[in-house]
């Protein structure tokens, strides 16, 4: 490509190149095209409004996974504290807690739970993967055990209107993921504490060592991922008009996908929070696409899979080659390089040894071989 | 499974006797050229890596490729090792061209590349690591072990690394694992080894073995290409020495006829008149890094210690000063610089900094107590590679451009851009992503980083490591000013010439200073150093 670029003139290559900069914009016109030319009821304000309507609670969670996983971490936890959050907000209001009472209990037990991973990830030095892979399991055990029994169904007016009605025409879940959206783009491009960010994510040792917060910034991610994930349990509740433990399941898998697609590497360090929504939306796109073709859902997991592997492969594949070439002399950083080509089986490879080890020793058997 | 391949295939490489290797004649003689390169050019967006360049790899030759960073050197081995293709130009192997498409084509045709990084599995042991790629199966189709050990225990003894082979290869130095590489290019055949500077991470012990080793492989005829910034290296190990600069082969040059400064010179294209690398041979009239004005105290230290590599350690750092702390790798130094930064856990003693007590518990506290450190690790703890080259500069003074943690942008960039025109780091951007940047325009970085914090006492250590001969001047010159305008310099430096500019030179040994030297004595007592050194 490059060797092509140098024969244009000097305003089409920057036109070129930022072209591909924003290629995540690319990639969402096309689907948009793609589903105009697919179906007739695609570009209809009541059927995009749909998408975006339900792809909020997605994306406010992924913005939170974002946070996560640009310091190099990962939060499974995710989908199961939205869920505790939905019980936690229905049970309050069933007992004739108000509606603003009752979220932010809801919140606080969520932004307690990211807390407690945050506490474990950077105190007791567990890895993320196994810490939230923890949370994961105790908050949707615990959003069970407050439910005791059925799901409980919401009534409170007040509380529907504000996470999943409208002001004006505007839907106030779609302004909600907007303004989320922007204010994390604006920690993470403007203020110190996006700036430490990527330092942790890019070299944690590096950071410390220019006297940088790295434990107390960690810390605070989790807590942050915690907090949003109950935003978006809230905003599911109030659409649902329902909590329940059952709810937002395989969202942590979702999420992490709509950062990934959304051009952020899982080594961590790369990335931004507007590239996690624009990823959670073309995959809600696709998928929308795909419901008014009335494809079946398993056919759709397929294409699922597929489009975020091309996602790896031609977005963060592009960093990775060069990362890859960049941190030879990192082999921690090398590993993690890997496991972000190899999704699925870096994560079952975690879960069995050990995050990077296990990676780096994989990789390192590689190289000897060749 | 077919039998007799099998078997064929295990007398071929396991029956190797590395008593005779030693001395055995080599299919060839000596002096017959192995590998070589003809005209090779290989072009990356918006450089010409390598232009035309040919060499010749000879048996029974060490062969050192110089040149200073971004001259081709790497793209050249890159080209030998398959891990690239060129544009342009032929690879022979004993006079057949060849085309690599993989490093293990590469390897398979006799061409070994020893890396900086090593690629060994550090879980595995020594023996599993020699004999990785073709374990020697026995008649059940199992793993013969007890073959692979002995082998691999003759093999680490012939080449003078007695080790147990049956250690996990984490545990072992960088020296013994050097060994263990050198052992499993040896066992598949390799012809040509090419060492990508192999000494750069050895206390000097070790690397005097190293080219013992190298050495008699070169007497038992095989092909060795070394790399290394250092030149008194080269003109100690080396036969044959090729000069790349700026992608172009400048010549090749036999190393007993050649002096440093026809090297150097060929090197950096011009001649360093003045300049602190062209004339550091002992004896002569010695440049002088310090001003030799010495304020009042910055640093007091007091019995500082960590009770396992720094044994309470004491000194006084003047305003004003470059004071060199030096001795052999691994005496302490870089834990004694980490103790004095807060980066090392369980640390005692006192530190004052400009005559008050500074608590230093983690090296947020050194920063406020306007202390810098530059490690010797630049990318892995001095940078983050994959930031700008902007936020790495205002990494360590984020506070003083924000308010209510928003940066401001506008103070930012100023500054930015005021560092890299004083600094001269060479880049089209500050937006730039470190990573990109040579070795010498990243440690500048990272002393643009400490400059932006305006840190009034500045820790190097190894400050010119892996760094190139201009770079290494200009870095030199930078300290210089830094000294010059009241800040207060301690350089850790294992390099004696390096220690020779400074004002005063401290001597470590075994976590303990056990000398001290003023200026003026550094020249005549040279070899008072080295003694200490040793002591």
């Amino acid at each position: 490509m490059p060797s092509q670029l140098s024969s244009l003139p000097a305003g089409a290559k920057r036109a070129v190149r930022s072209l591909f900069t924003s290629y995540l914009l690319v990639v969402l016109a096309v689907s948009v095209l793609g589903g105009w030319a697919a179906s007739p009821y695609f570009l209809t304000v009541r059927n995009l409004g749909n998408v975006l309507t339900f792809a909020a609670v997605v994306s406010i969670i992924a913005v939170g996974q974002f946070f996560v996983i640009v310091t190099g971490g990962i939060d499974l936890s995710v989908g199961s504290i939205a869920a505790l959050a939905t019980v936690v907000a229905a049970v309050l209001m069933k007992a004739g807690a108000s509606a603003v009472e009752a979220s932010v209990a809801a919140l606080a037990a969520s932004a307690l739970a990211g807390s407690i991973s945050g506490l474990l990830v950077t105190k007791a030095g567990i890895t993320p993967f196994i810490t939230t892979l923890a949370m994961m399991s105790i908050a949707r055990g615990l959003s069970y055990m407050v439910q005791f029994g059925s799901l409980i169904g919401i009534a409170d007016e007040r509380f529907i209107w504000f996470f999943s009605g409208k002001t004006g025409p505007a839907s106030n879940p779609i302004v909600l993921f907007l303004l989320i959206m922007l204010l994390a783009a604006f920690v993470m491009s403007r203020t110190t504490y996006g700036r430490r960010l990527y330092a942790i994510g890019g070299n944690a040792e590096a950071a410390r060592l220019s006297g940088l917060p790295v434990e107390r910034t960690t810390f605070s991610v989790y807590m942050l991922s915690g907090l949003l994930s109950g935003l978006g349990g809230l905003v599911l509740a109030a659409q649902l008009t329902q909590g329940s433990s059952l709810l937002a399941m395989g969202y942590e898998l979702d999420t992490i996908a709509a950062v990934v697609v959304g051009g952020a590497s899982l080594a961590g360090g790369t990335g931004g929070p507007i590239g996690a929504v624009v990823g959670g939306l073309i995959i809600a796109i696709l998928g929308n696409i795909m419901n008014l073709l009335t494809i079946p859902s398993e056919p759709q997991q397929v294409v699922k899979g597929v489009l975020i592997l091309i996602a790896v492969v031609f977005i963060s594949g592009k960093g990775g080659t060069r990362s890859r070439r960049q941190n030879r002399k990192g082999p921690a950083k090398k590993a993690a390089g890997a496991a972000e080509a190899a999704l699925a089986e870096a994560a079952s490879a975690k879960v069995t040894a050990g995050e990077e080890s296990s990676a780096a020793r994989a990789i390192n058997i590689e190289a000897s071989i060749r | 499974m077919r039998e007799g391949s099998e078997t064929n295939m295990a007398n071929h490489s396991f029956d190797k006797d590395w008593i005779t290797l030693a001395t055995r004649p080599a299919a060839g003689s000596r002096g017959d050229v192995v590998a070589s390169v003809h005209d090779v050019c290989k072009a990356y967006p918006g450089v010409q890596a390598l232009d035309c360049v040919s060499l010749e790899i000879k048996r029974g030759e060490i062969h050192a490729l110089l040149g200073q960073n971004g001259a081709g050197k790497s793209t050249l081995i890159k080209m030998l090792s398959g891990a690239e293709r060129p544009d342009a130009g032929e690879l022979r192997v004993e006079g057949r061209g060849i085309s690599f498409r993989s490093p293990q084509e590469a390897q398979r045709a006799g061409i070994f590349t020893i890396y900086q990084e090593l690629s060994l599995v550090p879980e595995l042991t020594v023996a599993e690591n020699i004999f990785v790629a073709d374990l020697p199966r026995g008649r059940l189709g199992t793993v013969d072990w007890r073959l692979v050990r002995s082998e691999a225990a003759k093999a680490m003894a012939w080449l003078g690394f007695p080790v147990d082979v049956d250690a996990q290869v984490k545990r072992l130095s960088v020296a013994q694992k050097q060994g263990v590489e050198l052992a499993k290019a040896l066992h598949r055949n390799a012809k040509v080894v090419l060492l990508d500077e192999p000494s750069a991470a050895l206390p000097q012990p070790e690397v005097e073995r190293l080219f013992q080793v190298l050495r008699s492989l070169r007497d038992s005829g095989f092909a060795i290409v070394y790399i290394s910034h250092r030149l008194e290296e080269v003109e100690s190990l080396c036969d044959v020495a090729t000069v790349l600069r700026d992608g172009r082969k400048v010549g090749s040059f036999r190393v007993c006829e050649t002096s440093q400064t026809e090297l150097i010179r060929a090197m950096i294209g011009r001649e360093l008149a003045a300049s602190l690398v062209g004339d550091t041979s002992i004896g002569e009239k010695k440049p002088r890094l310090g001003s030799g004005v010495r304020g009042e105290v910055a640093l007091s230290v007091r019995e500082l210690g960590d009770g396992v590599a720094v044994r309470g350690v004491s000194f006084d750092l003047h305003r004003g000063e470059i004071l060199g702390v030096t001795g052999l790798m691994g005496n302490g130094q870089s834990e004694l610089a980490a103790c004095i930064f807060g980066a090392r856990r369980g640390t005692f003693g006192e530190v004052r900094v400009n005559g008050r007590r500074a608590r230093i518990r983690k090296p947020a506290n050194a920063i406020r107590s306007g202390i810098g450190f530059l490690p010797e690790e630049r990318k892995t703890q001095g940078l983050v590679l994959s930031m700008s080259i902007e936020s790495n500069i205002t990494m360590a003074s984020q506070g003083r451009f924000s308010r209510l943690s928003v940066i401001n942008t506008g103070k930012e960039r100023r500054l930015v851009d005021s560092m890299i025109e004083a600094l001269h780091i060479r880049t089209t951007s500050s937006r730039q992503a470190v990573g990109s940047l040579s070795g010498g325009n990243q440690q500048k970085v990272v002393l643009a980083k400490w400059l932006a914090s305006e840190c009034g006492i500045l820790i190097f250590s190894e400050p010119t490591r892996g760094v190139d001969v201009s770079a290494k001047e200009e870095m030199y010159k930078l300290i210089r000013d830094f000294a010059a305008n009241g800040g207060a310099v301690l350089i850790f430096s294992s390099e004696l010439p390096e220690a020779m500019f400074c004002d005063r030179v401290l001597v470590m040994s075994r976590g303990a200073f056990v000398g001290e030297l003023a200026y003026d004595e550094i020249d005549a007592r040279a070899d008072a150093i080295l003694n200490l050194c040793c002591s």
